[in-house]
Order: structure tokens, then C-alpha cells, then sequence
């Protein structure tokens, strides 16, 4: 009995050290909703405000209303969005044939898939700008896409190859027994199973595309072109930071993603480690 | 027993698609069909990651300023750039910057990311699933706006993190505090983004590979009156000794590409002095116009990770072996 106690105790008291934890960790978030929501006279204050009381949506309309916001959206949303159609057309074929085929150069294929991933984005942009250069394509919305395909395109097959690989060869197999071609059993078997994993790749996809700084800052030049991650580190450095909307636009760029990780945060975490410890 | 709940399906891992070599060279028939397949996906490959990788080789071999960005002239000046940047006593400063940060981030992403994932193993279901929610709140904020937060986070006047300080009372009186004009404050609050925005990837990673860890090998060392710290000591860490291993190196990486906390909060200022090999590299190229020079950077910086990855990641496979 007395064990069982114990053992309570320190159930009890883990509990209370993870909530702290959770506390701490997630403060920073909160602070951006809390700072977003308060009302504009109420953020330079000397004693900071934890709750955002009276409600306000008054930096979000700032923020939305300042110039050329929604360019700035749309741009993102536009070479975010190509750069996952683009690379999940070519990376379905190319993760499909790794997973189930044996072929010369695949082990090599694996490995550079693996290692492209590490190079530094600030090694790469050199070449790509200087290359975008020579072909007339700086400050250019494809040209962008280009360089965002460098470093989502291999993370798009090898994550996709894990999905297929999920999938068990027997079914295709059985289909194929059953008289449909390889194609028909791609298309009938394999693609309606891999289907949440393709999901869940665009997602992850979209959102590396749609983080980036580096690549958008370097290429996109006039201010038309910018994206939202661009234009939100020139509000910071605009003379006399508005906070308010600075923060509130801060938020509206973050909530897609905090959304779209919440619905796929439990394959994230399953494909990354079969993946880490695959690889 | 502690209950676990590992995030990996035991059953779908331990048999990783059930296609072994044999299995793979039966579906392998229709010998052209792969290389179809991989086609499209290796053209692209070649051309938007393999060319800009051979011209950053030869670019770096090359004198590249702003000239030659109109008339295209490139002259090869051999090992010139490289010559020069070594001999540059602000890339050592930069390159022991480097190394400083990127010990501490990755220090205190593994010990902090252990202590973590251990309390996650410890903790009712419902206080899981808060932290887990947080994490993944944090994981998902991008880069960018962390970075902003943090920027109004330690705003010298009407940042919360002064007033909290100076109510805490430890440091004093903190309103009116600028972290950012100092160079160690400033690294030291970049790390501390860093290591925020890194740890729920680390925590949720080695919380799947706990799970991984059979619990009758818990069982017989308790069998046995092993000491908690002893378990972690024998059975836990060499365990989870591929998956440590991996996050090292990725978080290695990490630390030392990382570019946008440092741009976005200092620009690598006040005067130079919080540059980083990625930013280094960055402003050599396009701030100086010396692109020559900022790939030999870039290649110095892939250089030396690729030789921190092969060196360690054969000493992880040799401990294995020896064991």
C-alpha cells in the first residue's frame, strides 16, 4: 500500500515538472498570440500584460492592412505550392522504384539523397544566384522554386520511400496475381494506401518551402517579390518597430503551420525516426 | 512498470516493409521500368543540386567580385581564396565562434532533449499529451517569426523577459537592458533559440526510441538491484546509441548551417562580432561581393562537417563492433 503511495507521489511529481516544462516551452507561443490579440496602446507598457485583455484584433487589421500584404501572401502561397506539385511528381516515381526495385545505382541514389541534405543553404544559394543570375531568372517567383526544389525534392523521395515501404509488397503481389498489370496495381493498390503518406509529405513539403528565409531573401530582390518571411524581417528593421502588427503578423504567418504539424504531428515523428534510424 | 507508449509501431519497424533483396530482384523483371521511374527525379537532382555544387567547387578557385558579375570574367587564381581566408585572422575568430555555439546547442539540446524524453515516460497520459502539444507548438513555429518573438521577447524596455529578470531580482535592475549589443549576450540568446526551437525534434525522437527498449531488460536489472542511474548507464544509452549517434550529427549540421536566428537578430553585429561560418560565408559573398571568397568559406564549412560525420560515425559503428 505504502508502494502504491509512493509510486503516486512520483507520478504526481513528474506531472508537475512536465507541466512546467510544457509551461516554459510554449510560453514564447503564447507570448506572440497574447501580444497579437492585446490592444495596440497596451503593448508598450512597463508591466507587461499576461492576458490579453480587452480583446483586440486591432494589429491584425494593421498588419493585414499594411501595404502590399496580401502580394506578400499570395507570393508565398504560389512557390509554395508549386514546389509541392513539382516535387511530389517527381518524387513518386523515383521513391516508388527505390522502395521496390532493385536497380544499378540505387544504394548510391540512397546515400546522396541522404547526404544533399546536409549541405549548408548558405553554401548553395552562392552557385544559385549566380546561376539564376546568368539566365535572367533572379527576382523571379520559378526561379525561387528552383531553388527551393534543392532541399525539398530529396527530403520528398526519401520520406515518400518510407511510406512505400510501409505498404506491404504481398498486396501488390495479390493484385497482381489477380490480373492487373504492375501499373493497375500502382494505381488500385499501392497509391490509395500511400495516399495518407503523400499527404503528409506535401505537408511537410509546403511548410519547408514556406519557412524559408535564406533562399527568398537572397533572390527576391524588389519588394513586389518578396515573400512573407522576407517582408516580415524588413518590418523588424524598418525604423520604428511597430510590435503590435509586427507580432500579429508573425501569427498569421505561423497558424498554417501550427495547424497543418497539430493533424500530422504523430506521422512526423514516426517517419523521421524509421528514417534516422533506417538510414 | 512504467506504461509505455512508443510513438513507432514496434511491430511495422521491426520488419521495415517486409521487401528484403530477394523480394526486391523478383519485382525487379521489367528491367527498364526503375530507371523510368528515377529518371525525371535524377535530372533534377543533377541539375538543381549537382551543377550548383560543382560551380560552388569551382567558384571557390576561382576571383569572382562584383565585376565579374557583369563582364563574366572569372579568372582561376588556385588556391587564392582559400589562401586568403585562412590566413584572415577573423575567419579563425569566426570559425571558434562556430565551434563554441555549436558545442553548447548541441550540448544542451542532448542533455536537456534526454531529461525531457525520460519525464515523458514517467508522466499520467494527460500530462504527456500536454507537453507533446507544446512541443509540437514549438516545432512548428517557423524560424522566422521565432526569431521576431524572441526579438520582442528581450525588447530593452517593453520585452517580457527584462521584467520578469529584474522582478526575479537576481540580475538586478534589467529595464532598459539591450542583450543584443553585447556579442556574448547576443550568441547567448541566439543558442538559447536555437535550443528551444530544436528540443521537442530531439525529445520526441529519443521518446520513440525509448519505447523501442524491450521493458524486460528494465525489469531484469531491476531484478538484478541495478541503480537508476546505472539502468541508464547499461542499459538505456547503449540502447539508444544509433539513434544518439544520428541526432548528434544532425544536430551538428544544424548548429553550424544555421543562418536565420543570427541574421534575423543581429546580422552577425555589432561589428562581426556574432558571424558564424553560415553567415560568414553569406556576407563574404554578398555583402564584399566576393563570391570566390565565400565559397571557399562554404567549402571549408561542408569540409569540415563531412570529415566530423565520417570520423564519427565510424567511431559509433567500431563501438558497436567491439561490443
Amino acid at each position: 500500500m505504502s508502494g502504491m503511495g509512493y509510486m503516486r507521489r512520483r507520478r504526481a511529481v513528474a506531472n508537475t515538472i512536465a507541466v512546467a516544462v510544457a509551461v516554459v516551452m510554449v510560453f514564447p507561443v503564447y507570448w506572440m498570440f497574447n501580444t497579437a490579440f492585446k490592444e495596440p496602446g497596451s503593448i508598450m507598457s512597463q508591466t507587461p500584460q499576461f492576458f490579453p485583455w480587452p480583446i483586440s484584433v486591432e494589429n491584425f487589421s494593421r498588419a493585414l492592412d499594411s501595404s502590399n500584404f496580401w502580394v506578400f501572401f499570395r507570393n508565398s502561397l504560389v512557390v509554395s505550392i508549386a514546389t509541392v506539385v513539382l516535387s511530389m511528381a517527381v518524387a513518386l516515381g523515383a521513391s516508388f522504384a527505390s522502395a521496390r526495385f532493385s536497380f544499378i545505382g540505387r544504394k548510391v541514389l540512397l546515400v546522396v539523397l541522404v547526404l544533399v541534405q546536409m549541405i549548408p543553404g548558405s553554401a548553395m544559394v552562392i552557385p544559385l544566384y549566380l546561376m539564376l543570375r546568368q539566365v535572367g531568372a533572379l527576382d523571379y517567383l520559378p526561379g525561387l522554386v528552383l531553388t527551393y526544389l534543392t532541399f525539398v525534392l530529396p527530403f520528398a523521395i526519401w520520406t515518400l520511400r518510407g511510406f512505400v515501404e510501409g505498404i506491404p509488397v504481398e498486396l501488390e503481389e495479390a493484385a497482381m496475381v489477380d490480373g492487373l498489370s504492375r501499373f493497375g496495381a500502382f494505381v488500385r493498390v499501392v497509391l490509395p494506401l500511400l495516399a495518407p503518406g503523400v499527404v503528409a509529405t506535401s505537408i511537410f513539403a509546403f511548410i519547408n518551402a514556406w519557412d524559408d528565409y535564406l533562399f527568398a531573401y537572397v533572390i527576391m530582390r524588389s519588394q513586389e517579390n518578396y515573400t512573407l518571411p522576407v517582408w516580415l524581417v524588413s518590418f523588424q528593421t524598418s525604423e520604428g518597430v511597430d510590435y503590435g502588427a509586427m507580432i500579429a503578423a508573425s501569427a498569421i504567418f505561423s497558424i498554417p503551420v501550427l495547424i497543418f504539424f497539430l493533424l500530422v504531428q504523430r506521422r512526423l515523428v514516426a517517419g523521421m525516426t524509421s528514417g534516422a534510424v533506417k538510414g | 512498470m512504467t506504461k509505455i507508449a512508443p510513438a513507432v509501431d514496434p511491430v511495422r519497424s521491426a520488419r521495415p516493409g517486409g521487401v528484403g533483396p530477394a523480394r526486391r530482384r523478383r519485382w525487379g523483371r521489367d528491367a527498364a521500368l526503375p530507371y523510368l521511374l528515377i529518371a525525371p527525379a535524377a535530372i533534377v537532382l543533377l541539375v538543381i543540386l549537382g551543377y550548383p555544387m560543382v560551380r560552388l567547387a569551382v567558384l571557390s578557385f576561382q576571383k569572382y567580385d562584383s565585376r565579374s558579375l557583369f563582364t563574366g570574367e572569372s579568372p582561376f587564381v588556385l588556391f587564392d581564396n582559400y589562401v586568403d581566408v585562412l590566413g584572415d585572422p577573423e575567419f579563425w575568430m569566426v570559425l571558434w565562434r562556430t565551434f563554441a555555439v555549436t558545442l553548447l546547442c548541441v550540448g544542451l539540446l542532448m542533455s536537456i532533449g534526454f531529461l525531457i524524453a525520460q519525464l515523458l515516460l514517467r508522466v499520467s497520459d494527460w500530462a504527456r499529451l500536454t507537453l507533446t502539444i507544446c512541443l509540437v507548438l514549438v516545432w512548428a513555429m517557423p524560424m522566422v517569426a521565432a526569431a521576431l518573438i524572441w526579438q520582442w521577447l528581450f525588447q530593452p524596455q517593453y520585452g517580457v523577459a527584462n521584467w520578469l529578470l529584474t522582478q526575479l531580482g537576481i540580475f538586478g535592475d534589467l529595464r532598459a537592458h539591450d542583450w543584443f549589443s553585447n556579442p556574448v549576450q547576443a550568441l547567448a540568446l541566439i543558442t538559447l533559440l536555437i535550443v528551444w526551437k530544436g528540443l521537442p525534434f530531439v525529445v520526441l525522437t529519443m521518446y520513440a526510441a525509448l519505447g523501442q527498449i524491450p521493458s524486460s531488460m528494465y525489469e531484469a536489472a531491476g531484478l538484478d538491484g541495478a541503480s537508476a542511474l546505472a539502468t541508464v548507464r547499461h542499459i538505456t544509452i547503449p540502447m539508444m546509441r544509433p539513434v544518439l549517434a544520428i541526432l548528434i550529427v544532425l544536430e551538428v549540421i544544424w548548429s553550424v548551417n544555421s543562418f536565420t536566428p543570427f541574421w534575423v537578430l543581429t546580422q552577425g553585429g555589432p561589428s562581426g562580432q556574432t558571424t558564424t561560418l553560415a553567415v560568414y560565408s553569406y556576407t563574404t559573398a554578398f555583402s564584399a561581393n566576393d563570391y570566390g571568397g565565400g565559397a571557399a568559406i562554404s567549402m571549408i564549412t561542408v569540409g569540415l562537417l563531412a570529415a566530423f560525420a565520417v570520423f564519427y560515425v565510424r567511431r559509433q559503428v567500431k563501438q558497436v563492433d567491439v561490443r
